[in-house]
């Protein structure tokens, strides 16, 4: 083999960098980890210094949520602030924010979205899996308990009314979604998506700087509406087809419960998609906006603007804000759906 | 490094990778995975997989049916399953 002068170049300087990438100190790198938590499956992919580590550092901190405020866990606060027979219960600040988040919620959407709402639940069955359709003076009487304004929060203290029982799902993955953003972010990942059962939260772009492709459920069939180009966003859906159970006679109960009727929502939606810079804000929303229904749901938006929403509608059109306009592509075989851009200047 | 047919599939425990398949070459069969003891019967047919039958309160993953390439994956809760495309076209599903 002839050897000429140029060899370092060829064999000197690659293996200088090679030293020099595997040298110690934080470079950026990609990891993935997935599990199951919060009674659904987390996949987690993320870039950034360490990321293999900030990533099992962001499922300790969902777990020891979990443990904090899940509904049937007996060493909850949620659970003490359950069983306190109308006693004020001290509670962590973390606890607090999150009540008085979900309180503020539901005095924005004046009571669509209501955290007392879980007797009812439990009584369609949806909390035990055995699914019924209760009597109406068992709705009635369980009804007379839910009212958000029957918890009283102040500072750390919280009291509930006799019979009330206050449950965060509605809004709990959205709110540990969003502590997990802030913690990657802290950790200088720069690039991630997160994905609590559905409850979708991107930190960026992905790392080769395009948009993240999320798709939408078709809530009428196998398969995705269509997809939303994201970046540095949260996207929520809440649907009817996620849970729900058919009675004898062919009619279909789901988990979305009217707060006033005590009955599965009516309004004339099938899902809604809420994409918004907080995760709690989505899930918060596409709660009540469920609830709502799509003209009070346009009006909502009109008046608040602070986000974006795809409504599906119960006969197949589909009504999204202007702002996602440019970011969902629907799929091929849906092109021929009724689309209507929702606008902020009325008629 | 052979070009990808897109329908290779992975069944998972625990996040941890029990089988790969490519749906478009492999033998139609059907595995049982066991987790303490409850089992998920697991079907590969013409090119397909699904949960065939599960010993499982909520039978959520018989319900799914079919793996469909709209990103969702097939997953059992309580037996920790999760059966996935490993090359999925979306980064994530809404739902």
């Amino acid at each position: 083999m002839r050897v000429n002068g140029k060899w370092y170049f060829h064999c000197l300087i690659p293996a200088l960098l090679l030293l020099a990438l595997c040298g110690c100190g934080k470079s950026a790198e990609s990891a993935e980890h997935s599990f199951f938590a919060l009674d659904t499956y987390i996949t987690m992919q993320a870039t950034g210094p360490d990321a293999e580590a900030v990533l099992m550092a962001a499922e300790e901190q969902m777990q020891a949520r979990e443990r904090q405020w899940s509904v049937t866990n007996p060493d909850s606060e949620i659970y003490a602030i359950n069983h306190s027979d109308g006693n004020m219960v001290e509670i962590s600040l973390d606890t607090a924010k999150l009540i008085q988040f979900a309180l503020d919620m539901s005095a924005q959407t004046d009571g669509a979205l209501d955290p007392t709402i879980y007797p009812v639940l439990t009584a369609w069955g949806f909390t035990t899996g055995s699914y019924q359709v209760p009597d109406q003076d068992t709705i009635d009487e369980l009804l007379s308990a839910v009212d958000y304004r029957n918890i009283h929060l102040k500072d750390s203290s919280v009291t509930i009314e006799d019979g009330v029982q206050i449950d965060l799902g509605a809004v709990a993955k959205g709110y540990i979604g969003d502590e997990v953003a802030d913690l990657l972010r802290e950790q200088g990942v720069t690039s991630a998506l997160i994905n609590l059962g559905g409850n979708v939260q991107t930190i960026g772009t992905k790392p080769d700087g395009s948009l993240w492709r999320i798709g939408v459920r078709n809530p009428f069939a196998d398969g995705n509406l269509g997809v939303l180009q994201v970046e540095d966003m949260a996207v929520v859906t809440s649907g009817g087809y996620e849970r729900y159970f058919t009675d004898e006679a062919g009619n279909t109960y789901w988990h979305i419960i009217d707060p006033k009727t005590g009955y599965p929502a009516d309004s004339g939606l099938v899902s809604v998609t809420v994409a918004a810079s907080e995760g709690k804000r989505c899930d918060a929303l596409s709660t009540a906006l469920f609830v709502m229904g799509p003209e009070q749901a346009a009006d909502y938006w009109r008046s608040c603007g602070d986000f974006e929403m795809l409504l599906v509608l119960a006969d197949g059109d589909i009504w999204l804000t202007d702002g996602l306009n440019n970011t969902f592509t629907l799929s091929e075989k849906d092109t021929n759906r009724e689309v209507t851009v929702i606008r902020h200047e009325t008629k | 490094m052979r070009p990808s047919t897109g329908k290779t599939v992975e069944i998972l425990q625990d996040g941890n990778v029990l089988y790969t398949f490519d749906l478009s070459r492999t033998e139609d069969q059907v595995i049982e995975v066991f987790y303490q003891n409850r089992s998920n019967t697991v079907q590969i047919q013409d090119g397909k997989i699904c949960v065939q039958a599960a010993e499982c309160p909520d039978q959520t993953c018989v319900h799914m049916g079919y793996l469909s390439d709209s990103g969702l994956p097939i997953v059992c809760l309580p037996n920790r399953l999760v059966i996935q495309f490993s090359n999925a076209e979306l980064d994530g599903i809404a739902n």
